[in-house]
């Protein structure tokens, strides 16, 4: 996957190394922004108060 | 070479009939398989980094930016009439300041709330359900706090350092209120509301009074269970002009 990807990028090794640190870079930026803000509430690392949990629902 | 005698060696749920092929097709799911995994390894370590770093860099910035401008409309309201009685009170920004010497961590902005967004701003809220908190300046009840015990400030990383007769000081824009701690709960249910209570009996007490409760998640980096800390009004200071610290704080 990642060597297609590899082959796949225009210009030499160099430019090839950079495109792969922008794309990283936007991979990363595109997790922190959107994607992780997304899963953690539905994760149950960070719940803090008391509540009625499924009780309230009903 | 006889596609006979590599018959036992490819794969039977390979249906392509050149050996060959075959393998090359095996071989190459095999490693987008394996870059899949190696991906979501990572992608799991950017989220604890995430978690425990990134929320905290937002969190923190933001409860700045929103405590500044308390003290700032607590200045302007100072120099603009003077105090305006004690129940002026202005709860949208954000109603005082909480200052927790053992818990080592300055002073943490008070809301109301304690929905996630609200936490999220690196504060603690004051609960407004499932049980409705008192605030300071009742005349009896449980002031009920929350806030993260990891990631989003942290606010309350350090409540297990709190032990009985610490201070825990709550500042609003007229009064130093300062309870003393006298009961903690290092484990309990997420649905025990009952430590919310006007009248907390798990700490013991059976007599309404004032009384502040602080709740958090526990064990850290987990909220499986969670941490409660009861503390008892024992007096009230006046602030004055220069916003003298009382001496728990000094």
């Amino acid at each position: 996957m990642y060597g297609w990807i590899w082959r796949h990028l225009p210009g030499n090794a160099w430019v090839k190394a950079l495109i792969s640190l922008v794309l990283v870079l936007a991979v990363v930026f595109v997790l922190f922004q959107y994607v992780f803000p997304w899963a953690e509430p539905l994760l149950p690392f960070n719940d803090v108060t008391v509540n009625e949990g499924m009780a309230a629902l009903r | 070479m006889t596609a006979t005698g590599h018959d036992e060696d490819t794969d039977p749920s390979e249906p392509s009939p050149k050996p060959r092929r075959g393998w090359r097709i095996v071989a190459s799911v095999v490693s987008v398989i394996g870059e899949l995994l190696i991906t979501a390894g990572l992608i799991l370590g950017l989220f604890v980094v995430y978690s425990l770093w990134w929320t905290n860099v937002l969190a923190d910035r933001e409860a700045n930016k929103q405590s500044d401008a308390v003290r700032e409309h607590w200045a302007k309201a100072r120099h603009h009439g003077g105090p305006k009685g004690p129940g002026e009170l202005d709860t949208r920004d954000g109603i005082g300041f909480l200052h927790v010497p053992a818990m080592d961590n300055g002073e943490v902005l008070v809301k109301k709330g304690t929905d996630a967004d609200i936490l999220n701003e690196g504060v603690a809220g004051y609960y407004t359900k499932p049980v409705k908190s008192e605030l300071p300046e009742d005349k009896k009840g449980n002031f009920t706090l929350a806030a993260h015990r990891d990631g989003h400030g942290a606010k309350f990383h350090n409540i297990d350092k709190l032990k009985d007769g610490d201070p825990i000081v709550f500042e609003t824009r007229d009064t130093w209120y300062i309870y003393k701690v006298y009961a903690v709960l290092s484990q309990t249910s997420k649905y025990n509301v009952d430590v919310l209570d006007d009248i907390p009996k798990e700490s013991g007490k059976r007599k309404a009074g004032r009384y502040i409760t602080l709740t958090t998640c526990t064990p850290v980096y987990t909220s499986n269970y969670r941490y409660i800390v009861w503390g008892e009004l024992e007096r009230t200071e006046k602030v004055d002009a220069d916003r003298t610290p009382p001496e728990e704080l000094r």
